[in-house]
This record gives structure tokens, C-alpha cells and sequence, in this order.
């Protein structure tokens, strides 16, 4: 069990990578929004398949939500941002 | 200056989540000490949710419910909480915030004395980091001019 969570963060932690980079060369900065957004939810998720590989979910259940509400608060403000007519 | 949202779905999730962020807060603010957080931690997620409903709900809106006065008087208020626990234990004849010696006053075991005198700091740093939290937004949103500059200058743009 240990092994496959270990692959399955691995795997996600590749993602991440893909995502950062449509978030540096990303057209656009809507892409690179969605990207941040979506590099967020994948650390969330790594953050709890640690939780279970070290057996303390109960204190990671608690970071993990915190990053997956300030990541929900920083999309909507960059989209704010955009709303307003900042420059993109 | 920003204005209220025109989408819907921002307002109604927003409103929907921000007691759930709070009540979120409290917790992370009281159970500092068994779990990952404290008294900033849980701060900052208190102004984060007063942040939510003022992009979301516009500056008109979040000023009635939270003005500028307010702000600076919990910060003050936060950071009294915190010096006036550590003032109390110097004057009981420890160091400051030894938190040990309020068990005089509180008539509980020393141990039991520490755990509640941490957990008033706590939420006084929690208080104030609140309060700063919002009013850093709040100062960076007007751009430096407080709307009720504004329109007495007659110069709103929006």
C-alpha cells in the first residue's frame, strides 16, 4: 500500500511539472491562472498521500485544506484583478 | 475600487463558504496546540474569508460590515490581549508571559494555567493578525484613498 501511494505522489509530482509549464509559457494569463489553480489542487492531493504515508492524515487533513481554501481565494482575486481591467 | 460581483456563482459560494472559513479559523486558532496552526495561522484565515467577501461583495459592502476604524482598533485591542497576559504574569512575579504563575489567579494547577494563558495569547496575536490581514487589503484596494475622500474630492471615476 505504502509502495503504490509513494508512485501514485510520484506520478502527481511529475504533473506538476507540466502544469508549471503552461504556467511560465503559457499564452495568455488566463492559462497561467488555470495553471497555478490546477498546481494547487495537485499539491493538495500530494499533501494528503503523505499524510497517509507518514500515518498522521488527521494534522495533514488540516494543511491541506487551509492550501486548498487560499488557493481558491487567489484564483478568484486574479480573476478580480482582471475583472477590474488590470494589466495583463 | 471594487465593485460588487456580477456573477452569481462568485457571490453565492462566497457566501455560502465564509462562516465555514470562520468557523475553520476558530478552530485552527483553539486547537493550536494538538494540530499544525496557532494564533497567525488561524489569523490569517480569518482575514482571508473578510477578503473573500470583499472582492466578492464589493468595498461598499465589506466597509459596513467591517470598517477601517474597527480594524485598527482590534488590531490594538489583539496585541493588548497579548502584552496585557505577559504584563500579568510579570506583575504575579515571573518572567514575561510565564504563563505558569497565572495559576493564582485562575485557581488551577500550574499546568492547566500555562494551557489557557497560551491559548489568550493566541487569540489575541489571532486578532491582531486578523485585523492587519484586512486592512493591508483593504489599503492596497483603495489605492491609498479612502472612498470617503473620494467622494468629497467629487473625483470618483466608477
Amino acid at each position: 500500500m505504502n509502495n503504490f501511494l509513494l508512485c501514485l505522489g510520484m506520478g502527481l509530482f511529475a504533473l506538476v511539472f507540466l502544469c508549471l509549464y503552461r504556467g511560465i509559457f503559457g499564452p495568455g494569463i488566463l492559462n497561467r491562472i488555470a495553471a497555478i489553480s490546477a498546481i494547487g489542487t495537485k499539491t493538495l492531493v500530494i499533501l494528503l498521500i503523505m499524510g497517509f504515508i507518514y500515518n498522521r492524515v488527521d494534522m495533514f487533513v488540516d494543511i491541506s485544506m487551509v492550501y486548498a481554501l487560499l488557493n481558491f481565494i487567489g484564483t478568484i482575486t486574479a480573476a478580480k484583478y482582471l475583472e477590474i481591467g488590470g494589466e495583463v | 475600487m471594487i465593485n460588487i460581483s456580477d456573477d452569481i456563482i462568485t457571490r453565492t459560494v462566497s457566501r455560502v463558504l465564509v462562516p465555514f472559513i470562520q468557523i475553520y479559523a476558530l478552530y485552527v486558532i483553539m486547537h493550536g496546540h494538538h494540530s499544525p496552526g496557532g494564533g497567525f495561522q488561524g489569523g490569517v484565515i480569518l482575514g482571508a474569508s473578510f477578503i473573500l467577501y470583499l472582492i466578492t461583495h464589493g468595498l461598499e459592502d465589506a466597509k459596513k460590515r467591517m470598517s477601517e476604524l474597527k480594524m485598527g482598533l482590534f488590531s490594538t485591542f489583539g496585541l493588548l490581549i497579548y502584552s496585557g497576559i505577559g504584563l500579568l504574569c510579570l506583575i504575579l512575579g515571573g518572567n514575561y508571559l510565564d504563563y505558569g504563575r497565572l495559576s493564582t489567579i485562575l485557581k488551577v494547577i500550574p499546568a492547566q494555567a500555562r494551557s489557557l494563558g497560551i491559548l489568550g495569547v493566541e487569540i489575541g496575536v489571532g486578532i491582531t493578525v486578523m485585523a492587519v490581514m484586512f486592512s493591508i487589503f483593504f489599503d492596497i484596494s483603495t489605492g491609498g484613498v479612502l472612498p470617503e475622500d473620494e467622494e468629497g474630492l467629487g473625483t470618483s471615476d466608477e
